[in-house]
């Protein structure tokens, strides 16, 4: 295996450059695993915060490679399955909008909440039993998330504990 | 797939790094609001998790609690970094040089060696038993070039080589190597361990199984114990990685840590992987390792080697990241302004051509009460290519009724309006290309002597470059005089011309009609530019008077002439309600959004607002009217036409080839004898047969401009 200096580095940009060879240091050793495939992953993460203004819960979201760098919303729109791309345009309420989150104060994208308190009613409407308040309460982010799930594809798998 | 075979050297995956956004941004504020030019080292804090999917390897993290808090920060966080059970915390070190020279002349193999030491330290004091976090360590050299939010940077993850290698005896999945009992009763105890906060953030750990097939998980510090009591003994760790036939990282200094501290030559070892928050015994492995002695190994003077700079895509380079969009706040601020203007067309306006408005090059005439209110309510709407002009300057009172001054432009006789407008509008909205220009516009009426007649002639010409080079023109001077000549031009030209003036309780909004000399009036203008390309094979058909929308001037019967001097003080800075400005601006801009959606564009027909229209318009923004004139005393507001005159001032084809043919010296003319316009177009003729008949005009001239002026 070449060993080379690290401490040589040629210009430098945002296209990286190969060092040049000077002094013989270890930088790798043989009990190092050298990969040779490079997979680029993209990430997203969902927060789900509650909107005092709204008072519903609001799903924020936000990409980004595995270099850190984040991903404009129509990359992200790219990569949702094709049904999820098809919710979002169609129905008024899953509209997109970027905003500080809360609490990480970066630039985060969210699903608009103005017609959330407005479907859930009609959601827990359509309920002909009379559930009680516990039982609401417990099925309402379910309710809530298989919705807004939806728009990303995402399905919630969840284990009934007793 | 079980491994076998001695003498194979044991491969560790190296560890991966993974940097958020928010880690750059704190170190950016950190660095403007604290550090400044200090480079010493920061201390920072890494997380990590054991592997959670099959395919695809945990990094370790940097994420912006990773630093201590700003202290300009109203967070709340802790100094403390606590982990939990998707956060090992690993302790770490950053330099951060303030030059891309100093970051290249750092003494990389140096401060890795250093870090290594740490590690080493740990070990012979015991320290890496009690708190084994610290067996792991990341180091991070970076330049934040904050200028162009470009971070460079190079992760190290310290790793103790062992000289010569370890080497692989078995490496299989756990749950070949457990019986099935014990396979339970490990991921029970595994998963217990997890789920306690004491433990959940405990990254090595040793899992003792007893005869009985029941497991039990202790700490690094119970290996005593658990090796008196005689029961089947692994050494335990969180494992990042995914991979079936690799352990990762943390297992290097695991390893030297066995050795150096316990002596060990044979380490049967687990790399603990989870599958959705369990203990995941296929994904996870046990391996058995063979530990040469080391040379020296028990003395704490001797430091062995160090590996573990991270190699970028195979190569010993840095990684360079550009957060341009994500940070620099002007960009941030377009990419709002443009979510925001895409809502609109999503919501409510499919049709909505958004890319016509970034791309419009709007001139406005004026930079008063009027002309701040468009520049304004342009941008709101997604114009980006403002140009203003005005020859004044910023007086006290304007900053009251003109919404882009502040008392700061006042100062010093006061700031050129148009030079203050264009830094208000780049304070608003710093992606706005906007241009102020001083000067005045040449007006009939005012008479130049010879001496002034070149600066004059220039300032003609000057105003017609700029009318050529722009898709808009809106006239928002104060006197009716002022906008003659702007008139005049964009009739030549073809223009898009939105007039709006004010009376002290009325207003008037209105689009020009199309120049006399023009194509086909059914022309598609989609872009400003077809109609341009229009202008250049002219049909001489002179449509004067049939169907062409009429000008500002077409109602007039009278030249426009000196409406300032000779009147009294209180007549000449007239002053308006304050609300009407704001009114006829917000008008104007909407009249011209109706224009470039319109199919026809400027050759649009006028339509008028009547009540049976109900809601259904043929067009998605509603009707085009001509003109808009609006009274506050009756809070109403009507709409109306006016067709083009074939004797107007300013649009008709006897005026507009006079100044084809003659150019300059006909703008000059009218410039200097009041009533060569009216002989021109023959509106003499018609007063002086009109006044044979002495009927009184006043009542059906529909237009009170020359009471229309703005403060």
């Amino acid at each position: 295996m070449q060993k080379e200096d690290i401490d040589q580095i040629s210009q430098i940009d945002t296209r990286e450059e190969e060092t040049c060879c000077s002094r013989n240091e270890d930088v790798l050793d043989d009990a190092t695993l050298v990969q040779s495939n490079h997979h680029e992953l993209h990430y997203c993460d969902f927060h789900i915060v509650y909107s005092s203004t709204f008072r519903v819960p609001v799903l924020y979201f936000r990409a980004y490679c595995s270099d850190g760098r984040p991903l404009p919303l129509d990359e992200i729109e790219k990569e949702l399955p094709a049904c999820a791309s098809k919710e979002l345009s169609k129905k008024k309420w899953t509209f997109i909008t970027q905003e500080e989150h809360p609490y990480l104060k970066r630039p985060w994208y969210k699903l608009h909440p103005c017609g959330t308190a407005e479907w859930m009613k009609l959601l827990f409407l359509s309920d002909t039993a009379n559930p009680k308040f516990e039982v609401v309460l417990e099925l309402y982010l379910l309710s809530w998330f298989s919705v807004v799930g939806q728009v990303f594809g995402l399905r919630f798998y969840f284990k009934i504990s007793n | 797939m079980a491994k076998e075979g001695s003498g194979s050297i044991l491969q560790f995956a190296p560890l991966q790094s993974s940097v958020d956004e928010g880690f750059w941004h704190r170190l950016s504020s950190l660095k403007l609001n604290k550090f400044g030019i200090d480079d010493s080292p920061i201390p920072i804090s890494g997380f990590y998790a054991p592997c959670s999917h099959p395919q695809v390897s945990n990094h370790l993290t940097l994420l912006a609690e990773s630093l201590l808090s700003d202290s300009n920060d109203e967070s709340t966080m802790p100094s403390v970094i606590r982990g939990n059970r998707n956060r090992c915390s690993v302790p770490g070190i950053l330099y951060n040089t303030n030059t891309m020279e100093g970051f290249h002349a750092l003494d990389k193999q140096g401060l890795l060696k250093a870090e290594a030491m740490k590690i080493w330290e740990d070990i012979h004091s015991g320290k890496a038993v009690e708190d084994c976090a610290v067996l792991s360590r990341v180091l991070l050299i970076s330049f934040a070039d904050l200028k162009k939010w470009n971070f460079h940077y190079w992760f190290a993850f310290p790793a103790l080589a062992l000289d010569p290698p370890a080497t692989l005896v078995d490496l299989r999945p756990a749950s070949q190597w457990f019986t099935l009992e014990e396979a339970e009763s490990v991921s029970t105890a595994c998963n217990e361990w997890r789920n306690s906060s004491v433990t959940a953030d405990v990254p090595f750990f040793l899992v003792s199984i007893g005869s009985d097939s029941h497991a039990a998980v202790r700490h690094l510090k119970d290996l005593e114990a658990c090796q008196r009591d005689g029961q089947k003994l692994l050494f335990a760790f969180y494992d990042p990685c995914h991979l079936p036939n690799n352990p990762g990282w943390p297992l290097r200094n695991f390893l030297a840590l066995i050795s150096a501290r316990w002596n060990l030559k044979t380490v049967r070892f687990l790399c603990y992987r989870e599958n959705r928050g369990f203990a995941d015994l296929n994904l996870s492995l046990v391996g058995e390792a063979l530990i040469t002695v080391q040379q020296g190994w028990r003395e704490q003077q001797s430091v062995p080697n160090a590996v573990g700079w991270e190699l970028n895509k195979g190569r010993k380079v840095p990684r360079c990241i550009n957060l341009a969009k994500s940070m620099d706040p002007t960009r941030l601020a377009i990419s709002a302004a443009d979510l925001n203007l895409k809502l609109m067309r999503w919501r409510a306006l499919p049709s909505l051509n958004l890319e016509i408005l970034f791309s419009l090059k709007c001139l406005l005439l004026g930079a008063g009460t009027l002309g701040c209110q468009v520049a304004r309510m342009l941008m709101a709407w997604g114009v980006r290519r403002i140009t203003l002009l005005d020859n004044g300057r910023v007086a006290m009172s304007n900053p009251l009724r003109q919404s882009l001054y502040t008392l700061d432009d006042c100062h010093n006789g006061g700031d050129f309006k148009a030079t203050a407008a264009v830094r208000s509008l780049q304070r608003i909205f710093p992606a706005v290309e906007a241009e102020g220009i001083v000067m005045a516009i040449p007006m009939p009426g005012h008479p130049v002597s010879s001496q002034e007649e070149k600066s004059v002639l220039e300032d003609c010409k000057r105003l017609n470059d700029l009318i050529d080079s722009h898709d808009v023109i809106f006239l928002l001077t104060d006197t009716r005089e002022s906008r003659w000549l702007p008139t005049l031009l964009c009739a030549n030209r073809n223009k898009i011309t939105i007039t709006a003036a004010l009376g002290f309780d009325s207003f008037l909004v209105m689009r020009h009609g199309p120049g006399p000399f023009n194509s086909i009036p059914n022309l598609k203008a989609e872009t400003e530019d077809s109609l341009a390309a229009g202008m250049d094979n002219l049909v001489l058909t002179n449509t004067d008077g049939q169907h062409r929308l009429g000008c500002y001037f077409c109602n007039d019967v009278v030249a426009p002439t000196d409406s300032t001097s000779n009147r009294m003080l209180d007549q000449q800075c007239t002053v308006t309600r304050p609300g009407l400005a704001p009114i006829a601006s917000a008008l104007a801009v909407e009249l011209l959004v109706g224009i470039l959606h319109h199919p026809n564009g400027i050759f649009a027909e006028a339509e008028i607002a009547n009540s049976s229209s109900g809601g259904n318009f043929e067009l998605p923004l509603g009707i085009l009217p001509h003109q808009i004139r609006g009274s506050l005393p009756h809070f109403q507001q009507m709409t109306l036409l006016g067709h083009s005159s074939n004797s107007c001032t300013a649009c008709c084809s006897t005026v507009v080839s006079e100044y084809r043919k003659r150019g300059m010296q006909f703008i000059l003319q009218a410039i200097n004898h009041p009533t060569y316009l009216e002989d021109v177009t023959g509106l003499t003729e018609l007063m002086r047969s009109a006044n044979s008949f002495q009927l009184d005009w006043d009542d059906d001239i529909e237009v009170a401009d020359d009471e229309c002026v703005e403060l």
